[in-house]
């Protein structure tokens, strides 16, 4: 099991306290693409926050390739996050500053578990499988949003994370990007052998998942 | 987990976000470079005068000078009085015994005409003890042509001040006259020509042996004592021997040259408060520029924290570009300031009536860049920090759900 959540609870206390997530239990294997879906304000996007370690003030147990989170210090969890979580947003946020090979190398280099070389051919490879590779050289903010959002996945894969966590992926695409960024993901999870949690809205997304969990007022529907 | 933060990968971001900002980066290292430039052009000046002036007022003239207050009437000619300590041994065994006195020299100071072929001018006639005198004021450094105090041992011989000489249209060894106020004259030989730089020492003083000056006064004793301390600040032996000695008055270099001590304090001031002022303008630059990166790349502060980057790294890339701006800044600063400095040194002055140098006086010392660089990177390092720390406070999961 890549990723096991148990009995999740997660409070908002702002305006007042309210209770978000309730007694959420998740577990994906690797190899599975699960989809949440639900509306708005159900609690989906906050439960992906958790799975993805970025917020860590919840109450309940969260083991990630078999290590307790919750164990991990601030600056551990960085670096856990880098080696073991990819992430996929709505809003792409490639790196402006930045080339599109330039941003699928930056995790990989902060890893710094090979030498420049080869995380440059690492890159290329995954640009290439996600048919962007004739845009290695590009700065990142010429791209279009579902280019950007295929390098996106590039550089979430760069570390060959175990679990990859999508925030509404395809959000912001239309209708034809939308289905070749789900068919990418779905192929990683198959021929990589990843899991794959993906928060959305797409009927057609949540229809073709491994599993689909619908979210209503933080629980999951059963 | 404690790895490194100063590594090639959060040097590289920093670079290519100042690159991605090349205008604002190149204005706060301009920033930067002015300050720098400034306090060291300003500092090289400054002291360079203080220097000046310290070394041609305090060491031409003594730190404590006794002047005796009692007056003997001459016995050849009544009605010409001259002054003369009384005591002088009992100031002597005194002198010798405190610690803080370096050296001593008795002097007797009289007015007189000297009269060149050409002219004639009142000077101040010094008659002093070549030996003493020696440890007292280095004359060699201050020589124009001719030699030294030594000179005054072989008979009727004197030292004139540059101005005195230039006036009496003389130069060493020609021979001029000396009237004083008893009436008696005397030829004597010009052994030698010095400047002080200062127009009110180089106008008037003049050098002969005591002996000649107490032959010719028809007198044994001495006017004055001047003495030289080991720590200047210290003057607390003037109020000792005022009031254990009777019959002298005392003065110290602070009393006799109020005007450039103030002005001294009042350069430093203004050095220390101008270049402090720019800097901080400076520091204000760069806090401005990279407060506001921070709140625009919120965004991609987020994105970094979420793929690995942590709070340390953060806080590095942003403190490292801050950095780069405050040491080129700093050096090319330093590198201005120098030139600068360079040219004011080579530019002649015209000569006040005040002090008498040909070019600005300019202190080159090195500990000046040395403290215009650091203090250069310290106000980038301090600007720099609190915008770094804000940054990696950023927390990615507000900035993704406010999206």
């Amino acid at each position: 099991m890549i990723l096991e959540a148990q009995c999740i609870n997660k409070y908002f206390l702002d305006p007042e306290k309210h209770q978000v997530l309730k007694e959420v239990s998740l577990s994906v294997p690797e190899g599975e693409l699960v989809s949440v879906y639900g509306e708005s304000g159900s609690g989906k996007s906050t439960l992906l926050y958790i799975l993805s370690t970025l917020d860590m003030d919840f109450e309940g147990n969260l083991k990630i390739h078999n290590q307790e989170v919750k164990d991990l210090n601030a600056s551990s969890l960085t670096d856990f996050r880098n080696k073991h979580i990819g992430f996929v947003y709505q809003f792409h946020y490639l790196l402006p500053e930045f080339n599109v090979l330039q941003n699928v190398m930056l995790p990989a280099m902060k890893l710094s578990k090979k030498n420049k070389d080869d995380i440059r051919k690492d890159a290329l490879n995954l640009l290439s499988e996600v048919g962007m590779k004739g845009f290695a050289k590009r700065p990142s903010y010429q791209l279009s949003g579902g280019q950007q959002q295929r390098v996106a996945i590039a550089r979430a894969l760069i570390n060959d994370p175990s679990l990859i966590v999508a925030d509404e992926p395809t959000g912001n695409l239309d209708q034809k990007n939308s289905e070749l960024i789900f068919e990418l993901l779905k192929e990683i999870t198959g021929s990589r052998n990843k899991a794959v949690v993906i928060a959305t809205h797409n009927p057609k997304i949540y229809h073709n998942s491994n599993r689909s969990i619908e979210m209503i007022d933080g629980s999951i529907r059963l | 987990m404690s790895e490194q933060v100063f590594n090639k990968t959060n040097i590289f971001i920093a670079l290519q976000y100042l690159a991605a900002r090349k205008k604002q980066s190149f204005l706060a290292t301009i920033g930067v470079l002015l300050g720098v430039t400034t306090f060291i052009v300003m500092i090289n000046f400054m002291t360079g005068v203080n220097d000046f002036l310290d070394d041609a007022v305090f060491n031409g003239s003594p730190d404590i000078i006794i002047s005796a207050t009692t007056k003997r009437n001459s016995k050849k000619k009544p009605g010409i009085t001259t002054n003369y300590i009384e005591n002088s041994d009992k100031v002597d065994e005194f002198l010798e015994k405190d610690q803080n006195v370096e050296s001593f020299a008795h002097q007797i100071i009289s007015p007189a005409i000297l009269i060149s072929d050409a002219k004639q001018f009142p000077g101040s006639i010094n008659g002093i003890f070549p030996d003493q005198e020696d440890e007292m004021v280095d004359l060699e450094r201050r020589l124009i042509e001719g030699e030294g105090f030594q000179s005054l041992s072989s008979e009727n011989t004197i030292l004139l001040g540059i101005s005195l000489a230039k006036r009496l249209q003389v130069s060493a060894g020609d021979q001029i006259k000396m009237i004083l106020p008893n009436g008696k004259n005397i030829v004597l030989k010009v052994s030698g020509i010095f400047s002080f730089g200062i127009t009110t020492i180089d106008n008037v003083r003049t050098y002969v042996s005591a002996a000649t000056l107490q032959n010719l006064l028809g007198q044994n004793s001495i006017s004055n004592i001047h003495i030289k301390l080991r720590n200047r600040d210290n003057v607390r032996l003037k109020d000792y021997l005022i009031q254990n000695i009777n019959d002298i008055t005392t003065e110290d270099w602070k009393d006799s040259n109020k005007t450039i001590v103030i002005g001294n304090k009042v350069r430093d001031i203004l050095t220390w408060s101008v270049s402090f002022a720019l800097l901080l303008v400076a520091g204000f630059g760069i806090y401005n520029i990279l407060n506001i990166t921070v709140i625009q790349k919120r965004k991609d502060i987020a994105v970094l924290k979420t793929i690995g980057y942590s709070s340390k790294d953060i806080v590095f890339i942003f403190l490292v570009q801050s950095l780069i701006i405050g040491i080129l800044g700093a050096f090319f600063g330093a590198f201005f300031g120098y030139i600068i400095s360079y040219m004011i040194s080579t530019t002649p002055l015209d000569t006040s009536d005040f002090i008498i140098v040909d070019t600005y006086p300019i202190n080159f010392k090195i500990s000046y860049y040395v403290l215009g660089l650091l203090f250069g990177i310290l106000t980038t390092i301090i600007a720099g920090y609190f915008p770094s720390r804000k940054a990696s406070k950023v927390d990615p999961v507000t900035i993704i759900r406010g999206i």
